[in-house]
Parts: C-alpha cells; sequence; structure tokens
C-alpha cells in the first residue's frame, strides 16, 4: 500500500513540476509567438491555465506527502542517522519546511493570477511563480535522491 | 463586492502571517498536536513520545493555518483604507525571508 501512495505521490509530483515549469519559463522567458522549436513552443504557452492545476497538484501531492510521512520517519529517516547521512536528511527537513511555506503561498498565488491578470501584479505573480517552481524542483530531486538511497523494501 | 475589496488583503495576510507563525511554531515548539507514529496516535498540542519518535510538523502547519486563517480574516474585515495598501510583494518577501532563515537553522546537518 505504501508502495503504490509513493508511486502515486511521484507521479503527482511530475504532473505538478511539468505545471508549474511550463508556466515559469512562459512568465520569465515570454515568447510572442509559438515558433516551430521545443523551447518556442514551451516558452509561448498560456500561463494561466496552468493556475488552477499547479494549485490542486501541489495540495495532493502535499497531502499524500503527508500520509507517506510517518513511513519515513520510522523506517528512512532511522536508517539514514545510522548510516551517518546527515546531508541527506538536512535536504529532507528543508523540504518539510520549504513545501510547509509553499502551501501558505497558494492563496495569494491564486489570487494574483485571477483574471483579469493586473498589470500592477505582474512582478508579484512572477516571483510567485518561481518560488513555487524552486519548491517543486527541490522537494522532487531530494524525494528522488532519498528513495535511491533507500529504496524499495 | 466586499469580497473582491477584501480578497487582496486576506492573502497577502495569509502569507505573511502564515509564515511568522510557521517560523515562530517550530522555532519554540508550539505544535497544535502531535502524532505519535510508533503508536498511531495523535495528542492535542504538544507530546514527547515515549516510545519512538514524535511528529510535529503537521501540528506546525495547523498552528500556523488555524492563526493565519483568524487574522488574515480578521485584517479583511477592517474598514477600507487601513490596510489597503499592504505590498503585495510582502506575499513572497517574507517566505523567501522565512526559506533562507531554515536554511541557517539546519546548517548543522552540511556544515561538519
Amino acid at each position: 500500500m505504501i508502495v503504490a501512495l509513493l508511486i502515486l505521490h511521484g507521479l503527482l509530483a511530475v504532473a505538478l513540476i511539468g505545471a508549474i515549469t511550463h508556466q515559469a519559463i512562459s512568465v520569465w522567458l515570454p515568447a510572442p509567438s509559438a515558433t516551430g522549436s521545443f523551447v518556442g513552443r514551451v516558452r509561448a504557452v498560456t500561463a494561466l491555465s496552468y493556475v488552477n492545476a499547479v494549485v490542486a497538484l501541489y495540495v495532493l501531492t502535499a497531502i499524500l506527502g503527508g500520509i507517506l510521512y510517518p513511513s519515513y520517519r520510522l523506517s528512512v529517516r532511522i536508517v539514514l542517522e545510522q548510516m551517518q547521512l546527515f546531508t541527506a536528511n538536512g535536504l529532507f527537513e528543508l523540504k518539510e519546511h520549504f513545501v510547509a511555506l509553499g502551501l501558505g503561498m497558494l492563496p495569494a498565488y491564486w489570487y494574483f493570477w485571477r483574471q483579469p491578470l493586473a498589470d500592477n501584479y505582474a512582478r508579484t505573480r512572477a516571483i510567485l511563480t518561481a518560488i513555487l517552481a524552486f519548491i517543486v524542483w527541490w522537494s522532487f530531486i531530494v524525494g528522488h535522491v532519498l528513495n535511491n538511497i533507500r529504496g524499495f523494501d | 463586492m466586499i469580497a473582491a475589496r477584501c480578497l487582496p488583503v486576506f492573502v497577502i495576510t495569509f502569507a505573511i502571517v502564515y509564515t511568522i507563525l510557521y517560523v515562530v511554531s517550530v522555532e519554540y515548539n508550539l505544535a497544535l498536536f502531535t502524532y505519535h507514529p510508533a503508536a498511531e496516535q495523535f495528542h492535542f498540542l504538544v507530546k514527547p513520545a515515549t516510545d519512538g519518535p514524535a511528529m510535529y510538523w503537521y501540528g506546525w502547519m495547523a498552528t500556523a493555518g488555524l492563526g493565519a486563517c483568524l487574522v488574515a480574516g480578521f485584517v479583511s474585515w477592517i474598514p477600507v483604507g487601513t490596510f489597503s495598501r499592504l505590498w503585495s510583494g510582502l506575499s513572497w518577501a517574507i517566505p523567501l525571508g522565512a526559506m533562507a532563515f531554515f536554511c541557517y537553522l539546519l546548517r548543522s546537518f552540511f556544515i561538519r
């Protein structure tokens, strides 16, 4: 059951990382129109269309992570401590705090991306998106690395 | 109409207060509840485990979320004008500062 939830958690994280990365790129490196290249098409996506997906996926992924967390605490963290992998432990500690702080930013993120988009909130929108993208990438990479260290039983 | 006027104040205040309360909750361990994963039991407020680890993360978020809802609700209820010029950048600047704070707080994991 835990393995199935862990895989689902990972799949939701992949979807979230795709959504927030597309949005962040289109906000920070916008292209006026979609060109033929892959990068050009990524830069030209409609950033607004990802907002609800990002909010829903962030919350769902965090809830699943919260459900899995006790298993991590009992069977992974103790192993990391025994192996004296302090850096790996610290990376996860940062992940839990970053994710929690991201949850607190979600209402603001959702509000500043509401239609019609206000020009005076453009910078706030862009920075909130970038911070959330950083949190999602950090969490994904740290989770992946820790999973590789511990492996499945 | 009132909701539309109050919403920006609410979301900005929520982001600020949630972040501050979360940092304070972690620093002083002010968890609203504690979870003991080995015993699979929840306890109100902070209760150290006698057997196995105690998890406070959920409780810290609950403290921050509940407190932020109350404060943001109150601030957005105050008549227009008082907080209407709240800088929207605070919704990212305070959390960004908190992220830097946690990097500092947890430095012992990386510097040995």
